[in-house]
């Protein structure tokens, strides 16, 4: 099937959700205008990054009446937004939702909060343990967050689980420029390329701009697909919307072409993993 | 050497949509700049009229009656240049007021104290036109601790403050600041014939190219003297890197709460964007 997907680089204010909701509401309406069937937009999205201690005070449940303007919106255009969500075990957590026909139908809690350097993620936050693919009109999609798509366990998880489409909310900050373009820049997409080519997947990565207390993130949000294309770049550090049509006969006509995924044999992986964990832990 | 070569127009473009939102997020539409006549202030000073428009960047000339004569015509340069509004207010009565009272201060007494004046006046004129303090400190010098404590160092944000001086003089080339401005000796123009090189031993390119191994690279000392480096230097760099940390962080409060400034106060500096 065919649909258009657009991507919300947006810049949101730290803190401020009431601000970031309507500055998603803006979004969510230029992209039914432009006739999106799904819009995605970056990590914390709704919270802006840099939260530290506040982090506790901007935590939403993904089923708070906080949301209810944009739940109303998602029986036009189906939605990823990344928040704080305050969890039922009182953890709060990095989570970005889908949300489709009115109501969540996914939340998905970032697995691998980076800790380091200028990384304080799980100093305030608690980690997510489940990656899962849901169906959706569009087929079976997957959300990871940000670091955890440089972690490509996780994405074989992904797949394992059917996953046509992953979905990545980012808040990527900038770093090393000596190159063209960023080396983290070129990482996410060293890291795409490999795996549409060899998961015969589509990643749909929207990362955010602006800056939180002098970390600047460089937008450079972009569709990739199973062919290796890059659809959608909405280029760096300004605020943007970019609608690209999604052809999921790409996956099957990939997959067909260079059947690494009928290859693809997950018991040998899986009983070599649990044999190989099984020795590790004695 | 090390090569510290950067994208300068992925740079430039980085640090103007820094300037325009940081002053912004904190609630500024104007900057007040201390424009010296050297090159950090100007490239400060070029990258801020590309951020805000030249009539939100005020310059503020700050002689002192031994700065050296070119300093003051290379800041009237820069301002011409730019045709941002400006002010000159001499410093050597406010400072000889106090150095003539004080009969056994040596030079960098006096710098300091140049500095600080300096400082104070940039704070005022920041209040009295509603506007930010930008700061114009590099890497290299607020690595070394080459600068005085809430003198220099005090300011709103620090723009160039990731960029080693030998990145400062090819960024200024990018983006064509005057040529007598890039190429004279960097100084801090604190007392007749100083000069930053002479001060820190040696040239800013082995400076920084120690710098960036220690720092960046996290080489050990051992490493960057096999790497033939004088041991000398290499020592005299990380003994000013590690001396001069408590200018680069907040002072320790003796903690007994639960949440104390530094330490689990932990709100972001943007918080009230």
């Amino acid at each position: 099937m065919q649909f258009k997907t657009a991507l919300a680089q947006i810049n949101p204010v730290l803190g401020e959700v009431k601000k970031n909701r309507e500055i998603h509401l803006k979004f969510i309406e230029d992209a039914i205008k432009e006739k999106a069937e799904l819009i995605v937009f970056p990590e914390l999205s709704i919270t802006g990054y840099y939260l530290r201690d506040l982090a506790m005070e901007v935590a939403l449940p993904s089923f708070s009446n906080f949301f209810e303007p944009i739940f109303r919106k998602s029986k036009e255009i189906d939605i990823v937004l990344g928040f704080v969500e305050k969890g039922r075990d009182s953890n709060i957590y990095n989570s970005a939702m889908y949300i489709s026909d009115g109501s969540p139908k996914m939340v998905y809690r970032k697995i691998y909060l980076p800790t380091h350097g200028m990384f304080e993620e799980q100093r305030f936050m608690a980690r997510g343990d489940r990656v899962e693919a849901f169906d959706t009109k569009f087929g079976k999609v997957a959300l990871l967050i940000c670091r955890d798509l440089f972690h490509p366990s996780l994405v074989l998880l992904t797949f394992a689980a059917g996953a046509d489409i992953v979905i990545v909310p980012s808040n990527m900050p900038i770093r090393g420029l000596d190159g063209e373009k960023s080396a983290i820049e070129r990482t996410v997409e060293n890291a795409v390329a490999i795996y549409t080519n060899f998961f015969g997947n589509f990643v749909i990565y929207v990362n955010r701009v602006g800056f939180d207390d002098g970390l600047g993130f460089f937008g450079g949000s972009f569709i990739g697909t199973p062919t290796g294309n890059k659809l959608g770049y909405a280029g760096t550090f300004e605020e943007c919307l970019t609608s690209s049509i999604i052809d999921t006969e790409e996956i099957f006509k990939k997959r067909q072409l260079f059947p690494l995924a009928r290859e693809e044999d997950l018991n040998i992986v899986a009983n070599n993993f649990k044999r190989i964990m099984e020795e590790k832990n004695g | 050497m090390v090569n510290l070569s950067l994208n300068y127009s992925l740079v430039k473009k980085f640090i103007v949509h820094f300037i325009r939102e940081e002053v912004r997020s904190n609630k500024f539409e104007k900057v007040v700049i201390g424009l010296s006549g050297g090159l950090d202030s100007a490239l400060v000073a070029f990258l801020s009229v590309e951020a805000l428009g030249n009539e939100n960047v005020i310059n503020i000339l700050l002689p002192y009656k031994l700065s050296a004569p070119e300093s003051l015509e290379h800041a009237m340069l820069i301002k011409d240049i730019l045709k941002t509004p400006y002010e000159i207010i001499d410093i050597s009565d406010i400072a000889d007021e106090y150095i003539e009272r004080t009969p056994d201060m040596d030079r960098i007494r006096v710098g300091n104290l140049l500095s600080r004046i300096r400082m104070s006046i940039l704070f005022d004129k920041a209040r009295a036109n509603d506007a930010l303090v930008m700061g114009t400190s590099n890497k290299s010098e607020i690595m070394l601790g080459y600068t005085t404590w809430y003198g220099d160092m005090a300011s709103g944000l620090y723009p160039i403050g990731d960029l080693y001086k030998t990145q400062i003089f090819e960024l200024s080339k990018f983006m064509e600041l005057p040529e007598p401005i890039i190429s004279k000796a960097p100084s801090a123009d604190l007392w007749p014939g100083q000069t930053d090189e002479g001060e820190l031993g040696d040239t800013y390119i082995s400076l920084d190219s120690i710098l960036s191994l220690y720092i960046d690279e996290r080489k050990t000392p051992e490493e960057i003297i096999k790497m033939g480096f004088d041991e000398t230097l290499v020592q005299n760099v990380i003994r000013r890197v590690i001396t001069t940390q408590f200018k680069r962080t907040l002072p320790p409060v003796a903690k007994f709460s639960m949440r104390t400034l530094g330490m689990d106060f932990l709100y972001p500096h943007d918080l009230n964007k």
